[in-house]
């Protein structure tokens, strides 16, 4: 059982598959879920718990290091042989028979102690440990950083996150369908509509409905604006890393008349409450048509500004580079591992949407330039794909059949999109028309023990550059 | 003789915020809010600060150091409760991880996420309405000793 459990998802990672979820439930069961990209089908992998512990992928599959740990800390099942069993989530203030997963308890009464936990160093002479937050100089989430550094060289990087766990796992759990909704829309606020979409799609399935293709494009329009706005904003902060203010300045705007825009069509700056089970919300071909032309007005002379700039290009050249085969080891998803040359980008494993999706946009470099300008790139795709969605809304009839709940509606249904920051996948099980496990496994959660790896050789200097440029939301990934 | 408050440094923090409380923040600093033409900015030490300005229901990770950043403030000093989850009435005030916002705003800015123009006149209107005397009162101290 246990040499069948790493021998399979070994298989599956070493054909290329990529790894979905990988998570647990009540009942002592592990559930791997893997994608095989080449014909969209999904893999199920299952174990059950012995003596409630479980052999640890960790060392041969290091991107399910965070995910076993996770378990540990939410469940208490342990990972057995698990390179690095320190708490992830859980703090020194949370009571040791607290696993939040497991029992319904939800006040779990705090301990009054700090809630730090020990970092990893280096020691030696001349090291010099830097530690950095939890709250920081400016408009930026929480998490703490302890760099160990000599010199102006980073040595190492331990970062803490889940500063923000806000148990939304839990918290989802017992809700009605009707209840999940405005909770899985605010789980992230840059990838809220791929939240959504997730959620809808997971229902619909469960429940045997066909989405409409009218539908269908309705949510390729609000998944890529979501893009656009998610991309604009990360391309205003890159420049802010390097002081670059004009470049920082001109594309906040453009990002405040796309939220306008946003606003003004489908009623939120963020797009929430956009996407439900059975339905989306739409706007009229030329009106959505307006705010692409509009943005585009701005959008051309600040790239050619920002690109003929050899001072700021060059700050990005060689800066913060993630190699492809770390990136592959990792599962780092998103802008993240495209910039360094993995071709695996959502969409393609997303039927539905056929021949608006252009294909990947790829660099290979797998620096700050790189990811700074497959952005570029994907924000004219993204325009492309809205204008041309819009347009074919109008070629497709009104067909929405009124999509009702079933009352007992029952089951597992795992549902993926490419939100602005990669894979991102809901592991969905309802039971009786109520929420039983609801798992979020977000791009995010795959790309930052990269981000830790990729400082290390880098000055501390270089550090907001290379973290704006991975632009990694903690949100989502602290839940 | 009382004057209104003509200055408001504000240091940000977030305490499990969905990073939408932040991005409009951050569009305030932009051209088309331009909140330092009113006296108000985001500063990067408690220390330069008059307020505190809180997103997100306050996690249970961070409360402590939102107890700290409001101890680094001088007085005389606000707090600000930006935001639905800040506000006390978000979608994530009942999760074991959560103490529910934040305790005694001295100035609440409802919203999910505030619209950026509706946040700078309510600031703008809480500074037209207090005098520079008026930030400073002797609810300080038992202010600070609320959170968590």
């Amino acid at each position: 059982m246990t040499t069948t459990w790493k021998h399979q998802n070994q298989l599956h990672k070493d054909s290329g598959h990529e790894l979905l979820t990988l998570t647990a439930n009540r009942r002592g069961k592990l559930t791997s879920v893997w994608l095989d990209p080449d014909d969209h089908r999904q893999s199920f992998l299952d174990l059950d718990l012995v003596d409630g512990s479980f052999p640890s992928l960790a060392a041969s599959l290091p991107e399910t290091a965070w995910d076993e740990r996770e378990i540990h800390d939410l469940f208490g099942y342990i990972p057995l042989g698990h390179p690095d069993p320190r708490p992830l989530i859980r703090t020194p203030r949370w009571p040791k028979d607290f696993l939040p997963l497991r029992s319904a308890q939800l006040s779990p009464g705090w301990l009054e102690v700090e809630p730090d936990l020990p970092a990893l160093q280096v020691e030696g002479d001349g090291v010099t440990i830097m530690k950095v937050g939890p709250t920081h100089a400016g408009i930026i989430e929480s998490g703490h950083f302890v760099f160990s550094i000599i010199g102006e060289n980073v040595l190492h990087l331990d970062a803490h996150l889940f500063q923000n766990h806000r148990g939304i796992e839990a918290l989802l759990e017992g809700k009605t369908v009707g209840e999940v909704s405005p909770l899985v829309t605010r789980i992230c606020a840059a990838d809220s509509v791929s939240n959504q979409t997730n959620w809808a799609s997971a229902v619909e399935q469960l429940a045997g409905f066909i989405p409409s293709e009218r539908l269908l494009l309705n949510r390729i329009i609000l998944l890529e604006a979501e893009r656009v706005l998610s991309h604009l904003n990360d391309l205003a902060q890159i420049p802010a890393g390097v002081g670059y203010q004009v470049a920082h300045q001109r594309a906040l705007a453009m990002k405040e008349l796309w939220q306008r825009g946003l606003q003004s069509l489908f009623g939120h700056r963020f797009l929430f409450e956009t996407v439900h089970p059975g339905s989306a919300v739409s706007a009229p071909a030329d009106a959505v048509s307006e705010i692409v032309h509009a943005v585009r007005r701005h959008w051309v002379p600040w790239r050619q500004v920002v690109m003929g700039h050899h001072g700021f290009t060059n700050r990005m050249r060689g800066v913060g580079t993630t190699p492809l085969d770390q990136v592959i080891r990792m599962g780092a998803q998103g802008v993240t591992s495209r910039a360094a040359g993995k071709e695996f980008d959502a969409r393609q494993s997303i039927p539905w949407y056929g021949e608006v999706f252009e294909g990947p946009v790829i660099r290979t470099s797998g620096d700050v330039l790189a990811r700074f300008e497959l952005r570029l790139d994907e924000v004219e795709a993204s325009l492309r794909i809205i204008e041309k969605a819009a347009r074919m809304t109008y070629k497709t009839p009104f067909q929405d059949q009124p999509f009702t709940v079933p009352e007992d509606i029952d089951g597992r249904a795992v549902a993926f999109s490419e939100s602005p920051h990669g894979l991102n996948v809901h592991d969905v099980s309802l039971s009786q028309g109520r929420v039983s496990r609801y798992h979020v496994r977000a791009a995010t959660y795959r790309n930052w023990p990269l981000v830790a790896q990729t400082v290390a050789g880098n000055a501390v200097a270089d550090f907001p550059l290379i973290n704006k440029s991975f632009e990694l939301c903690y949100s989502c990934t602290d839940r | 003789m009382s004057k209104p408050v003509r200055s408001l440094q504000i240091r940000h923090v977030d305490a499990g915020s969905c990073n939408g409380c932040e991005q409009e923040l951050t569009a305030l600093t932009g051209r088309d809010y331009d909140m330092q033409r009113y006296g108000l900015d985001i500063v990067a030490s408690p220390r330069h600060a008059d307020a505190m300005l809180v997103t997100g229901p306050v996690t249970d990770t961070m409360a402590r150091s939102v107890e700290r950043v409001w101890q680094a403030i001088s007085v005389p000093k606000i707090r600000i409760a930006f935001g639905d989850c800040a506000a006390g009435c978000g979608f994530s005030q009942d999760s074991y991880a959560s103490h529910g916002g934040l305790n005694d705003p001295d100035l609440t800015i409802a919203g999910c996420p505030p619209e950026p123009g509706k946040a700078l006149s309510l600031l703008r209107a809480w500074m037209a309405s207090h005098d520079t005397h008026g930030m400073t009162s002797v609810e300080v101290e038992s202010n600070s000793k609320k959170i968590g």
